[in-house]
């Protein structure tokens, strides 16, 4: 019963998603207020429809339900409800389900929250958003949908959510990676909409902005998850592997950060106009396309998920028509578009233009490397396979000038800068930053490398350099304290950024370069010590969860006789599917992480063990939620609230 | 002119890439291009896995029709494959195993334990199953390397005048057996 209302009311969804496509786009067309004017209303009730449709698969999920399929294949009655919850994303089919959500509540966000716009452009905003959801829900009904059933013999027991996606870090993962893919669409349908209204002026960048920010932000916060749970689910320590699934959620991200930075060169100088669209379709192009790599199966991937030629059909054939519509639009319109702005070589403007460069160049880096092996084998050429080596030695490349440029750009000021002004005060912090780097590294390490210590001064330069901004920005105003309020949130936002980048950088090469890691074979009350820390093996004692059993191996950990912490690194076996699982034990710290695996039994009675001592590997999360935070901190900023006096105004342009 | 053609770059990149998706989606990449089909076995010198002083050559195994098959007591799969694989020796499949080593250097590592890896070979096979005529052991990867072995399970399908005809990247279960080898067998053994 409760699974047929799943599937009827996401029919419903779609019936009114097909309406919030046309109505409104016909509307604005044809100049009908009134076809326009259903549009909020229609993207609100399409939202309820859908939340029905995924309560349904979650109360069949925590109720054990196992005439419906996708319960039975990822599900079991022995697992706690909250992974009963999450385990309805755990599969494609709930997965897109999950997706479908996800756009429906941003359509009806941006239904409630776009009074502001003349009528128009609202409407054709909220076209776009339903033809996006028509594509998907279709998708969902006709192909993947997460209601089959298994009747009349369906099983008595489910085969239980893959143990690897048993952990917190899965619960929030997809849902808060889905919530960027999906949040670009808002961007994609605002440049869509300026660019099917022809104007594509400053406002169009100033609303677009706030939600392209958002969608940002949660994409960000949902990589950094991502590389956390890799690191402590997967029990061999890494964070990035450079998997084309990753690949696929890098790409949006860069493209997004190179369109929130043209964004405000746009909104706040009216120029790069044209190339601002183009990245706005281009952003949430990589979204779908990372989509489609991921659930084609086009690619193989440790990732790996049920593929199925049909599913991508329909895939591509959407992204041919969204995208392929998108900019064959484009290529009509944009050659229109005049620049209204001027400026000189050094300014902010060319700044963010070099940016934007090198941000576009690190994502067609990341494309050439996750399609290149399979178009290279498609021309009869071979296989080869692009791995980590190659990204890791481009984006090294790649790092020196964006990190220089990064520091230099918030100093410039917009159209021109007298370079002379700059230059001490840049000479300063880079001197400071060598000095400031050196010093640490080698008062802490016997060994620094060429390479390292350029990374961690380039960090450290971003840090000082923005510092250097926020006391020059500040003393404008007299006295510091009136400064410091005087600063928009904007401001913030792009500080927090910054800083955050800097600590990424940091973390990854540090992390990189100190790591080190220790096989070895331990008895009980052996110790063995690496890097000032000791690791007192106690033994290994039965576990029992809710749906595995297995053993942990204890160790304590001392420094200097000190008890600094107790470990227990588990081996669980799942009740079901009897896959082992190495639940790693981490003990956190600001700037050292301790990493415990435990591995099997050996035939002297020991344990194999593998310690992993991982310096500042934490910052690099720490950095991802910084600048998450800078996401979501431009929701605060007032220029983008308290629109509503401007609402009755522009609504009687339109009448 | 100039502008409007600029303007239609980023669709016609486009274009270009849903061509190469479009072929892709119906390619196999699990599908290896293994340049060894039709080929005669490469030629190796190995010692045997459990016993000191034998060693093996590929003109030992000329003559007949047998299955070589790259497992690893550290690979899972090969675990999961070993059931089938001892039924379809009962059944008269000869079955040769191609021990790969994970990671091993000689000039690092120092002298390799035989009996630690002996014992767990022997545990394996006791439990699971032993569908091997006999294990050849490749310590330095060097056969694997010639076979264009990329992983473990793989298994090569080689007949009596020593002609790989097939290879097989994954676990063999009954559906792969039927799919893809006993075809071949079936020509083979009229």
């Amino acid at each position: 019963m409760i699974p047929e209302i799943g599937y009827f009311s996401l029919t419903l969804a779609m019936v009114l998603s097909v309406l919030l496509c046309i109505f409104p786009l016909w509307g604005a067309h044809t100049g009908n207020l009134r076809l326009m004017r259903a549009a909020p209303s229609l993207a609100v009730g399409q939202f309820a429809f859908v939340l029905i449709s995924f309560a349904a698969l979650i109360y069949a999920s925590l109720t054990d339900d196992f005439t419906v399929a996708y319960v039975a294949y990822h599900s079991s009655s022995t697992l706690p409800w909250y992974y009963k919850i999450t385990s309805t994303w755990g599969g494609h089919e709930g997965a897109i389900l999950l997706w479908l959500v996800m756009q429906a509540g941003w359509t009806a966000v941006v239904a409630m929250r776009s009074q502001s716009l003349p009528w128009i452009l609202r409407a054709r905003v909220l076209g776009v958003l339903g033809f996006l959801g028509v594509g998907f829900m279709l998708y969902t009904l006709l192909m993947s949908s997460p209601f089959e059933l298994l009747l009349p013999y369906y099983p008595v027991e489910g085969r239980d959510l893959n143990p690897l996606l048993q952990d917190p870090g899965m619960i929030i993962h997809p849902p808060l990676l889905y919530m960027g893919y999906v949040g670009l669409s808002v961007s994609f349908s605002f440049a869509i909409a300026a660019l099917l209204t022809g104007k594509l002026d400053n406002t169009w960048a100033k609303w677009s902005r706030p939600w392209t920010m958002t969608a940002w932000g949660f994409l960000t916060l949902g990589i950094t998850i991502g590389s956390w749970w890799a690191y402590a689910e997967l029990g061999w320590g890494g964070w990035w592997f450079w998997d084309p699934v990753e690949n696929a959620s890098l790409m949006p991200w860069l493209v997004a950060t190179a369109l929130l930075h043209s964004l405000s060169v746009t909104e706040k100088r009216g120029v790069f106009k044209s190339w601002t669209v183009l990245l706005a379709i281009a952003a949430f192009s990589f979204s779908l396309l990372g989509t489609f790599i991921v659930r084609s199966g086009i690619i193989v991937s440790v990732h790996a998920f049920a593929t199925d030629p049909d599913r991508g059909l329909f895939i591509l054939a959407f992204l041919a028509i969204v995208v392929g519509g998108g900019l064959a639009l484009y290529a009509l319109r944009v050659s229109e578009v005049k620049s209204e702005g001027r400026y000189k070589l050094v300014s902010r403007e060319v700044a963010l233009w070099l940016n934007n460069i090198f941000l576009v160049v690190a994502t067609l880096i990341v494309l050439l490397g996750t399609l290149l092996p399979m178009i290279h084998k498609e021309m009869g050429l071979g296989s080869i396979s692009i791995g980590e080596p190659f990204f890791n030695k481009m984006f090294a490349i790649l790092l020196v000038p964006f990190a220089i440029l990064m520091g230099i750009g918030p100093l410039l000021r917009w159209k021109q800068n007298k370079w002379a002004f700059l230059q001490n005060k840049l000479l300063l912090c880079a001197l400071a930053s060598i000095a400031v780097t050196s010093a640490w590294l080698f008062l802490g390490y016997d060994d620094v490398a060429p390479l390292t210590l350029l990374a961690t001064t380039l960090a450290v330069w971003i840090v000082f350099t923005t510092v250097l901004d926020i006391v020059d920005k500040t003393r404008v105003h007299g006295s510091l304290q009136n400064g410091l309020k005087r600063l928009s949130v904007s401001y913030w936002a792009m500080v927090l950024g910054h800083i955050g980048i800097a600590f990424v950088i940091a973390g990854v090469t540090l992390t990189s370069a100190y790591s080190v890691e220790r096989d070895v074979s331990m008895k009980p009350l052996e110790v063995v010590s690496l890097n000032q820390y000791d690791y007192r093996f106690e033994g290994v004692k039965d576990i029992r969860g809710p749906n595995y059993s297995g053993h942990a191996g204890v160790v304590t950990v001392l420094k200097e006789g000190d008890k600094v912490a107790r470990l227990y690194a588990e081996k669980r076996q799942y009740d079901i599917g009897m896959q082992f699982m190495t639940e790693a034990a981490i003990d956190a710290g600001f700037t050292r992480d301790l990493y415990l695996a435990l591995g099997e039994q050996l035939s002297n009675g020991g344990w194999s063990l593998r310690i992993y001592h991982k310096p500042y590997v934490r910052w690099m999360w720490l950095g991802g939620i910084l600048i998450s935070l800078a996401g979501f901190m431009i929701l605060g900023d007032k220029r983008y609230r308290n629109n509503k006096k401007r609402e009755q105004k522009n609504q009687s342009e339109v009448a | 002119m100039n502008r409007k053609f600029l303007a239609l770059l980023p669709l016609l990149a486009f274009v270009l890439i849903c061509v190469f998706l479009y072929q892709g989606l119906f390619a196999n990449p699990r599908e290896l291009q293994t340049g060894r089909i039709g080929q005669a076995m490469p030629s190796f010198n190995l010692p045997d896995l459990m016993q000191d002083d034998k060693r093996w050559q590929q003109t030992d195994l000329q003559g007949e029709v047998y299955l070589l098959n790259v497992w690893g007591t550290w690979c899972p799969t090969c675990l999961a494959e070993l059931g089938y694989l001892t039924q379809l020796r009962e059944q008269g499949v000869k079955i040769v195993g191609l021990y790969y080593v994970q990671s091993y250097d000689s000039d690092f590592d120092g002298p390799f334990d035989m009996d630690s890896l002996r014992e767990e070979v022997s545990t394996m096979l006791s439990r699971a199953g032993d569908p091997y005529q006999f294990n050849i052991l490749d310590l330095e990867r060097t056969l694997a390397l010639d076979l264009g072995v990329s992983g473990a399970p793989e298994t090569f399908l080689v007949d009596s005048n020593g002609t790989i005809l097939l290879h097989h990247t994954g676990d063999i279960n009954p559906r792969v057996w039927r799919a893809k080898f006993a075809p071949i067998m079936q020509e083979l053994t009229p």
